[in-house]
């Protein structure tokens, strides 16, 4: 079993194909994270502007707009570092 | 014009039908969610597929690399070992069209260039470290890493939205998803239109036309381009009409996150010059964000389908592959076999499409 094992890491290139799988797990669930904390946000933003609490409104309110930026910029990122490396 | 470039041109014209077949097999797959969950109107969302499809085939060329020097010895292959490989793949393609198994276009292409390989030059043309370390274990690979971080992703949407009123909530992921699904559709331009482009660099070189382990031409890689994009446009139209009773309703949150998913891991396979199965993978995502929310949610005999036509693909598009290449060489070297086998095709393809719309349309027309 280990023979075999050792034998399909010599053909298959196991660090590139470690990096995939990084990569596609830290980008999928950190930018599904990231947009969920933006939507959180946005939501509380709204019911707190309705209640009048204009402080923790605005404090929220300022999350959604970083977790947006991060959002977005995350997205970028990966795709200028697709096009440029 | 030599027989030679003849044999080339027919062997260009077969890979672009190959890339617009392939676009217009997985329309469904990338529009399938935005339009399920109301987030983008059909007409739009097939527009919008198409164009990111197009500009996708421009973000890189890892797989078309891998594809063009990989898979066979581009010094064993000749034109017309390439144009068997393509009859083989869109011949499996158009079978489980017919008969609605859910196939991989992209194992089709890779079984039908290794089978055709094969009958020509024997064992020794194909590369069988590249099939397995860049083909293989990365096809069994995707679709479950796809599935895990769909799984992961709904269960954390869930967890940070769960307190909150449910339009807002709605609105937002609706949101995401046109972001989402412009990824997805990229995603699937990107890796799906290079195999293309790896396939004629592959007959190119195999006639001289270019240098071993060069890039594919510009006009390659914008004709692969125009052909996926064009593909996915016209696909959209027929899912548009069958879409009530094909797509599976899931909440924004869940599209949201299958297409994460999906894109996450095609592009990142994209990357490292893996060619993948994109619908395998978005089907992982699919699975994995419908699972997040209950298990029971997921079909289980689509995975069961999959998996059966994961299985079959590879040595029954390499066997047609063979056996296109055993027929045309009946011909000679020359470009009749191609030819014959061209006009053949097409006529039943023609076919098969006229066949498979009489027994479709009176089904539709009755929901």
């Amino acid at each position: 079993m280990s023979a075999a094992i050792s034998a399909l890491a010599t053909i298959v290139d196991t660090t590139a194909l470690w990096e995939t799988v990084v990569a596609a797990v830290v980008a999928g669930i950190g930018v599904s994270a990231i947009f969920s904390v933006a939507i959180f946000a946005a939501a509380r933003f709204g019911e707190l502007g309705r209640e009048g609490r204009s402080a923790p409104a605005l404090a929220y309110g300022a999350l959604a707009v970083v977790s947006g930026v991060a959002f977005l910029s995350a997205i970028a990122g990966g795709l200028w570092l697709m096009a440029t490396d | 014009m030599s027989e030679a470039d003849l044999i080339l041109v027919i062997v260009v014209a077969t890979a672009l039908t190959f890339d617009f077949t392939n676009g217009f097999h997985d329309t469904a797959n990338v529009v399938a969610t935005s339009i399920s969950t109301r987030a983008m109107a059909p007409r739009i969302a097939v527009g919008y597929a198409a164009i990111l499809n197009f500009v996708g085939a421009f973000i890189s060329l890892e797989v078309a690399a891998t594809v063009a020097s990989d898979v066979v010895e581009a010094g064993a292959v000749t034109p017309t070992v390439v144009f068997a490989g393509l009859v083989g793949a869109i011949s499996w393609n158009l079978i489980t069209w017919y008969f609605g198994l859910p196939s991989s276009s992209s194992h089709a292409l890779i079984g039908g260039v290794v089978g055709a390989a094969f009958a020509a030059a024997g064992a020794g043309a194909v590369l069988g470290e590249g099939v397995l370390g860049k083909i293989l274990i990365p096809a069994i690979i995707a679709p479950v890493v796809a599935f895990v971080v769909g799984g992961i992703g709904i269960v954390i949407c869930y967890r940070v939205v769960g307190g909150q009123r449910p339009g807002p909530v709605t609105r937002g992921f609706r949101l995401g998803q046109i972001v989402s699904g412009g990824l997805l559709a990229l995603a699937h331009g990107t890796n799906d239109a290079q195999k293309t482009m790896g396939i004629i660099a592959l007959a190119l070189i195999a006639n001289g036309s270019l240098a071993q382990g060069a890039d594919p031409p510009f006009w390659v890689v914008v004709s692969a381009a125009t052909a996926i994009a064009l593909g996915t446009y016209m696909g959209g139209w027929r899912i548009i009409k069958t879409m009530g009773t094909r797509i599976i309703k899931m909440d924004t949150a869940q599209g949201f996150t299958a297409q994460g998913a999906g894109a996450a891991v095609i592009l990142s396979s994209t990357h490292f010059g893996f060619p993948l199965s994109t619908t395998h993978v978005i089907s992982g995502g699919v699975m994995g964000a419908g699972a997040g929310k209950r298990l029971s949610a997921v079909r289980w005999g689509v995975a069961g389908d999959i998996f059966t036509a994961w299985l079959l693909t590879l040595p029954m598009a390499a066997g047609i592959g063979a056996a296109a290449y055993g027929f045309v060489s009946i011909f000679g070297s020359g470009a009749v076999g191609p030819l014959i086998v061209s006009v053949i095709g097409v006529a039943l393809t023609v076919m098969a499409f006229v066949r498979r719309f009489r027994q479709v349309t009176p089904e539709v027309a009755r929901t």
